[in-house]
This record gives structure tokens, sequence and C-alpha cells, in this order.
């Protein structure tokens, strides 16, 4: 008889160490967990038939990201063909012009455009539901209509929801799911699951009552917070950037580091948001999700494992070690600035407080820089420069690694020092990794030069990658939660934004507008870095 | 030899250097260089002249000067051994087709006029896309080598020259490669991954999948077969079943695996088996079982061949069935699994059903919910896009290839 090699789990008894020495020993049949035919299919996975439940589904972000990134799912067979969408909104349609509404929509936003069949297969599992999210009926009705989806689609009872509506109508939503049972899990499989959109709450009491709120209805493990960052391909680079390469992690930190900088910046300014922009601001839009998520990526210790709980311990950990900010640290390490008329792309800007829905005295921040430490045995005494802003001159964002100068100046003769090392991971536009080095002007003398090795992904993978939603939809239905928040975190996250926040309200009357649409933010911004003897990076 | 203007499937372009300025349209490669010559020294130095004067400035999208500057995608080399006639063609048409996705030097190597002088000869371009309006151009080089007379016994040597160093070689054969030849065995030495696609083999396909396997002992080389990567969505319609936990213990408890694959012409034994083949060596190679009996052909026409498995103390029978059916030859239409635990009987029976497979299920004779898992068939191109994408070591194939080995084990 020929044996072949096969995968096997660790002898657990004396007696299956010896079967397993012997070569004849046999799977534990009585309580296997783990589907051994599973091994190795994660990227052939399909999430099991559901319905997804679209709160918000008239709105533009469902529109301009959540339906696209569905539709490009299903285009690519990433769905299961028992899958229904129902799609909750308040405007009066029907269906059939729900649809229309919807394929025009496509067409418009879509990454790859679906051919007619596969779009129209795509319209035909969409089913809308008219109703106000406060109202109890529209959610006895919702709840029927799910009823007779899951005997007409065969959707095996799994519901997946998606919150994509005004953050103040989370609560009542998640009230009324548990209202009538939705959140419930059922024993013969049906799983509920329930994404929420950012933000997630708006300063660290209301972050933690919507936790309460949302916990009170469904467990931990069924909910998703969103933040669509987490989804970028670069942003999931960066980990098997530094996890999965032997030559960086060695330098990640304080002995080599001397600083590093993250910076969100966006040269587009509010576009008839005002209304939503004079409530949030930089430090709750980009400064509390964005900025801090990179923050706790790029700091973290590596994870025992890739699971979701593992890596968001050692985010968690980052986020703490941080530590709300002092009110003497608010005065000193933040700025914020907002936008006065400029110009952007060669083309004349308005300033914030003349933008539409904005009030002309507006004290909100579309601009913020801050210092923060991470006070851990990696990071002691290693500054982390953070910057976001709206109406800068140019899109850009990236983190940047700034090594130490080297120990010693051994080339004495050249008329220039060589510049530390740098290593920038480009997120956008033109996602790519570039790495700083000192090199040898070919010639007689010693000089030496800056020079950069420079990898686009563009360059060696010319493949469209997936939009950052489609990735997360698809971890959402797949029940992997390691690019989702946790409640800890955002709290923790929260606990560093608020006192900002909070401190600013006592604070003098900003002198707004500080910096003028394209320049780089204000001067302040500028004093916080270079008081170090140091400076931003030119993007 | 002069002789190669006439060269199989290829339009031959002038003699000449040409840099060629077409505006650029993202996502869209353009033809930046084309040039030929008839020695593999001519070859190497045609490919040096294209990084050094390559035009850096095309028209823009108006037609107004626009600077961008010409990368080379440094990812790997491929090499394809196109054969003769309209496979060059085939072959040609598609890697063209996946310009700008990975791959930094192909070479497509084709054989002429076997009874003839020596000759070569060798079409160079270079195929550049723009990722995206602001992003430099990145540049893939292509070749397309043919080899008359006694020159085409001889690829490896040719071959060889041309490749980028420190890059991984990748050689798709999309034929039939005669893995025992020496042919074969020079140009494995240089690879680190082969292409195959078994389901194109000729008889039943099994003698090619032993000494496929037999590789691996032989060379340090990785292989990806387009017949079992096919057959993706079908390994997950069948773990997908066995992820509801009351399901799952049967799988240890199998008795019996049956697969159907479609012999349409009444000649089951000329049916390429390699993909019904794959399934077993799958489900075995998952679930830690071990051949007791080698696949043997049934005595009589259409009696398909059989093969004992052993799980744990139980032995399971597994056949192969020819079906009459309108699918091309050698297809699956069915996999069937047979379990009974604790006096409980599992049926489990994937079907193939247009563009997808269809999971029905019975437990003590009530039937479990169906699922479609669409499946609609994926093209070579694709297939060679997404091995190209998995760049790193496939656990499935490996633990498949090595089942499958012992399976058909003479």
């Amino acid at each position: 008889m020929t044996r072949a090699a096969a995968p096997s789990a660790p002898p657990q008894t004396i007696r299956e160490e010896r079967l397993a020495r012997d070569g004849k020993r046999k799977r534990s049949a009585a309580h296997p967990e783990v589907n051994p035919l599973r091994e190795g299919l994660r990227l052939e996975r399909v999430p099991d038939p559901h319905v997804m439940v679209l709160f918000g589904a008239t709105g533009d972000l469902s529109h301009r990201k959540v339906i696209p990134a569905l539709a490009q799912l299903w285009r690519t067979n990433l769905l299961p063909s028992d899958w229904a969408l129902v799609a909750i909104g308040r405007r009066p349609y029907d269906e059939g012009t729900f649809r229309m509404d919807l394929a025009e929509s496509l067409h418009k936003h879509c990454r790859v455009q679906l051919d007619e069949e596969t779009e129209r297969q795509f319209l035909d599992r969409v089913f809308y539901h008219r109703g106000d999210f406060g109202d109890d009926a529209m959610y006895d009705s919702l709840s029927e209509k799910l009823e007779g989806l899951h005997v007409e689609q065969a959707t095996a009872h799994n519901l997946l929801f998606y919150l994509a509506t005004q953050p103040s109508a989370f609560p009542t939503i998640v009230g009324e799911l548990g209202r009538v049972g939705l959140d419930h899990e059922k024993h013969d499989g049906g799983w509920r699951r329930i994404v929420i959109e950012k933000p997630f709450g708006r300063d660290l009491d209301s972050a933690r009552k919507l936790n309460r709120e949302v916990l009170r209805v469904f467990r931990e493990s069924q909910v998703y917070r969103i933040d669509h960052y987490l989804g970028k391909e670069t942003v999931r680079n960066l980990m098997v950037f530094r996890f999965g390469n032997g030559i960086f992690e060695p330098l990640w930190n304080r002995r080599y580091v001397d600083h590093i900088q993250i910076t969100v910046a966006e040269s587009i300014g509010i576009e008839e948001r005002g209304s939503f922009y004079e409530e949030t601001g930089a430090v709750r839009d980009v400064f509390q999700n964005h900025l801090l998520q990179l923050l706790s990526l790029v700091a973290m210790e590596p994870p025992a494992t890739f699971a979701a709980d593992a890596l968001r311990d050692e985010k968690l950990k980052v986020l703490r070690a941080c530590g709300p900010p002092t009110r003497q640290e608010i005065t000193r390490d933040v700025v914020r600035g907002q936008y006065g008329p400029g110009w952007v792309g060669g083309q004349p800007v308005k300033g914030y407080r003349e933008e539409e829905e904005v009030d002309p005295q507006s004290e909100t921040e579309t601009f913020v820089a801050a210092r923060l430490e991470i006070d851990d045995w990696r990071w002691s005494g290693v500054p982390f420069y953070l910057r976001t802003g709206k109406r800068l001159a140019r899109r850009a964002s990236e983190i940047a690694i700034q090594f130490r100068d080297v120990p010693h100046r051994l080339f004495a003769e050249s008329s220039t020092d060589p510049q530390p090392n740098l290593l920038a991971i480009r997120i956008q536009p033109d996602e790519g990794i570039l790495l700083r080095f000192g090199s040898k002007v070919p010639g007689l003398g010693l000089e030496i030069r800056p020079v950069t090795m420079d990898f686009t992904y563009g360059t060696a993978f010319s493949v469209d990658a997936p939009d950052a939603y489609e990735t997360l939809l698809l971890d959402a239905m797949l029940g992997d939660q390691s690019l989702f928040t946790r409640a800890d975190e955002v709290e923790a996250a929260w606990a560093i934004a608020t006192p900002i926040l909070d401190g600013w309200l006592d604070m003098p009357a900003p002198d707004f507008p500080s910096y003028a649409a394209g320049a780089w933010g204000p001067a302040e911004a500028d004093d916080l870095i270079e008081r170090d003897g140091r400076r931003w990076r030119r993007l | 030899m002069e002789g190669a203007a006439s060269m199989e499937g290829a339009v031959a372009p002038p003699l000449s250097v040409t840099p060629l300025t077409a505006p650029a349209t993202p996502g869209r490669p353009v033809l930046r260089w084309a040039s030929r010559a008839r020695t593999v020294d001519g070859v190497a130095a045609e490919l040096g002249k294209i990084w050094s004067s390559i035009s850096l400035t095309t028209p823009g999208e108006h037609g107004d000067p626009e600077r961008r500057v010409a990368a080379r995608s440094s990812v790997m080399n491929l090499v394809v051994v196109a054969g003769r006639g309209e496979m060059g063609e085939r072959t040609a048409a598609i890697v063209e087709g996946l310009t700008g996705r990975h791959p930094s030097r192909t070479l497509i190597v084709s054989t002429a006029d076997p009874d003839g002088p020596a000759w070569l000869d060798a079409q160079v371009q270079a195929h550049c896309m723009l990722p995206s309006p602001t992003a430099p151009e990145t540049c893939s080089e292509l070749v397309y080598l043919t080899a008359g007379g006694e020159s085409g016994q001889h690829l490896a040597a040719i071959v060889a020259p041309l490749l980028i160093h420190d890059l991984p070689v990748t050689v798709w054969w999309p034929g039939e490669p005669h893995f025992e030849s020496r042919a074969v065995s020079e140009l494995l030495t240089m690879a680190d991954r082969i292409l195959v696609d078994g389901s194109g083999w000729s008889g039943d396909g099994l003698a090619g999948l032993h000494a496929m396997a037999d590789l691996p002992k032989r060379f340090d080389v990785e292989i990806a077969d387009f017949a079992l990567l096919r057959q993706a969505r079908w390994r997950e319609a069948i773990a997908s079943t066995f992820d509801r936990p009351n399901l799952l213990p049967f799988l240890y408890y199998l008795d019996r695996i049956d697969v159907r694959y479609a012999a349409s012409d009444g000649t089951p034994g000329m049916a390429n088996v390699v993909r019904p083949m794959y399934h077993v060596a799958w489900l075995a190679s998952r679930l830690g079982m071990s051949v007791v009996s080698p696949v043997r052909a049934g005595a009589e026409a259409w009696s398909g061949y059989d093969v004992v498995l052993q799980l744990g103390r139980r032995k399971v029978p597994v056949t192969l069935c020819p079906v009459e059916s309108t699918a091309p030859r050698g297809t699956t239409l069915a996999v069937g699994l047979h379990a009974v635990r604790n006096r409980s009987e599992l049926a489990v029976d994937v079907t193939a059903y247009a563009d997808g497979v269809v999971v029905r299920a019975t437990l003590d004779g009530q039937a479990i919910p169906e699922r479609l898992f669409l499946a609609p068939r994926r093209r070579e191109a694709e297939l060679l896009a997404e091995t190209i994408d998995a760049a790193g070591r496939d656990a499935i194939s490996k633990d498949v290839l090595a089942m499958a080995a012992v399976l058909v084990e003479k």
C-alpha cells in the first residue's frame, strides 16, 4: 500500500503520537473542528448564501462606493449565486425605478463595466424597501420581506446589515433590528452581521454610548466597523512589507528611526458637504480614524497570528501607548488650520468660509497637524508627525520613515553630507515604496548625492487592484474582521482625539483662515516640526 | 537564412529598428519598439538598444509633447514553448493580451523546418502601458524566436543567454511536453516554474501525469496545471458542503467516491481523465487518505477506472465513470460522495450545470438546500494571469500532484 503525504493536526495523546511516529495515525474522527477541504481555498472561497440589507441605499456613499463594489464582486463571481440585496431608503421609488437609478450609478462609478447580461442578473437581485429608519412598521415589513427572500432565494437565513446612513440614525436602526429579532443568529447556521460606516461617534463619550447601544443588540463578533482606508492595497501591503520581509523589521525601532511622518493630503475642498463638514472637521473626518489607523499599523508589534483579534490587539496597544494628550501637549504639539481663498491646480478656489452651508465665521478646522509619541520600548523618543488637510497643494498620502544619520562622517572631503536614509510608503496616488540612500557621483571627486530606489505598484503589478470597498465587503461576508476596527480600538482612538477637540473649545478663537488654498497648511505646522530641527516632506 | 522571412504564423516586420511614438492610453498596451535579429547575440544587442534609445517623449492626448519615462517591468522571465504553427499564434495572442501584467521579458519559442539547415529568426518588441494617467509607462519585452533545423532541438541554448538574471523563470508549455525528453530537461534546469495543461494531453493523459509528478524529484521546479486550476470552483462547492458543522464529521466516514466524466464519442478509453483524476487526488490529499490500489482501467469499454483508497480503517472504493455527453471529452460532469456515520447517511452530488456547478445533498433522505456556484469556463489568458499572480508556492497543487502520482502509479 502506498501512502501519500497528508496534512495533519498535531498528535493529542501518547497513543496518537505513537501511531503518528509509526506512520499509522488516523485523523481524529470524533470531533473534527476544521473543514480540511477548506485548506488553501481562501481566494476561491465564496461567501455563504445571504441577504444584504443596505440602509441609506439612495445616498451618495451607496451609489458611488457600496453598490458598485457589490457589482464588481458579482461580476467576478465572488458573490454567492443565492444572494440578494434589500436596499432601504426614504425616497418614493418602486423596484423598477430604483433599479434604473442604480444602473445609471453603475455606469458612472463601476471600476470595470458589467456586460448587459451580468448587469441584468445583478439588478434582478436588488429589492427596494421604502421606509423611515425610525418607523416600527418598516422593520416589521422588512422582517416579513426577508423571510420571503430566504425562501425564494435560498439564502439560508444569513443576513448582512450595512449602515450607510447619517451616523445619527445608527442607534435607531440597531435598536429596531434588535426589537424585531433580526440580530438573532440561528442554530441552523443562519448568521447575522452588521457593518457600520464611519464616523463611529463624535467623541469618546458618544463612541462609548454608541458601542453600548450596538453591543446591547449585537455581539462584538457580529460587528464590522468600517474604515475604508484599511482596505486599500497599499495599507494592506504595509503589513506584508513589515512582516513578510526580513530586512526592514530589525531597523523598525528607536535605535535606527529618527522620526516618522504620516500625511493624508487632499487637494479637494468640502465638495457640497458644507453642513456635514461644519459638524465634523479634520480631526473627526480623518485624524481620529485614517491617520491613527495608519499610525497603529506602522508602529505595532508583529502580531502572533494574522487572526483578527491578534492584529487588533497589537494596534490597540499602540493607541493606548500614545495616551490622551495633556493640555500642554495640545497647545504645543497640535496645530489646526482653515483654508482661505487660493489657487489649486491652476484654478482659483473659494475659502472655506465662503463655501455653501458654511458659517462665515466658522472655526471648523480643515487642517490638523500633530506631534505624537508612543511610549513603549520600541518607539520611546521617536516623534510621529501626522498631518491632514483639505485644499492642500496636491492629493498625496504617504508614510515616511526617516532613519537616523550615520554615526560617523567618514567622507569629510565631500562637499555635501550624506542625507539620512528614507523609506516612503506611498498610499495614493502612484502607490509604491521608495528607499533613498546616498551614492557617489561619478567622477574623480567623492561627492555624495541621494538617489532613490522606487517601487511603483504599477510597474510590478499592472493589474487592476480591487477597490477598498470590494475587499472589505467580501471580508465581512466571509466573516473576517481583521480589517475592521474593534470597539476598544475606536474608543482608544477617540481617547486621543477628544482631548484635542475639547482643548480647542477652551482656547481663544483661532485666527482663521490660516492658510491659502493650494498651500501645504498654516505656517504653524511648519514651526511644529522645524522646532525639532526637522522638516515636512515635500510631496 | 533568409528563409526565415516565411516563418510560420507571423507577419514579418521590416528589418530595421523602429522606436514608435504612438500616444499612450492608460491601461492599453502600445507597441513602442520593433526590430529584428538573426542571432542570439543580435537579439541581446537589440534588447539592450531598447533601453538606451527608446523614445522618452510621446505625444500627449491632444498631440502636445509629453515626457513619459519608460521603465522596464522587472518581475520575471516567461518562456513560452509554442511548438509549431497555430500554437505559436495562439500563445502569442494570449501573451500580448497580458502585456504589462507582470513578465518583464517573454520569449516565445517556436520551431520550424526540422530537417533543414540551422537558422534563427527573432522579432524583438517592447510593449508599454500607462498604468494611470500620472504614472510613468512600464514596458515588457517580447521576443518571438523561431529556430529552424537543428537549432530547434537546442532551445535551451537559445533561451539561456536571453534570460534576465536574478529573475524567476516560468516556462509555459501549452502543448504536450515529453517530460523525459532532453529538450524538457534542458529547459527545466533553468526554470523555477512550469505551466502545463494536462487536460489537453493525448490518450487518457495518465502517462503524462505520472511523468510530470516525477519532475520535482529531478528539478527544483514548481508545477502549475491549468486543468487543476480550472477546478477551483468545484473544490469550493464540495468544501462548502462540509462547512455545515453537522455534516463535517461525515468527511471522515466517506465510503464511496464517484466521478462521472464526459466520453462523448463512445470510446471511453480515449477520453483524457486528468481532470476527473484531480478531483480524487484533491479529496484524497486533503483527507489524508492512502492508496490501497492505484487506478486501473476497467476490463470493458465504458467501464471507466477504479481506485481503492483507505481512510482510517475504512476502504473507500472510487470509480471514474464515463458518461455519454455533449460536453468535451474528459470534462467532469459530477462528483458524488457517500458517507455513513452513526447510522446516518449522507449523499452529496456536485453536478456541472451550464455556467456553474450545483451541490445537492441529502442527509437520511432529507434534502439539504441546494447551492449553485457560478463557474464560467476560464480562458487560458485568465489562467496564465492567475498563475503568474500566484508566484509563491501553491500547497494545493503540490499535494494534489503528489497524490495524483501515487494514484496513477504503474
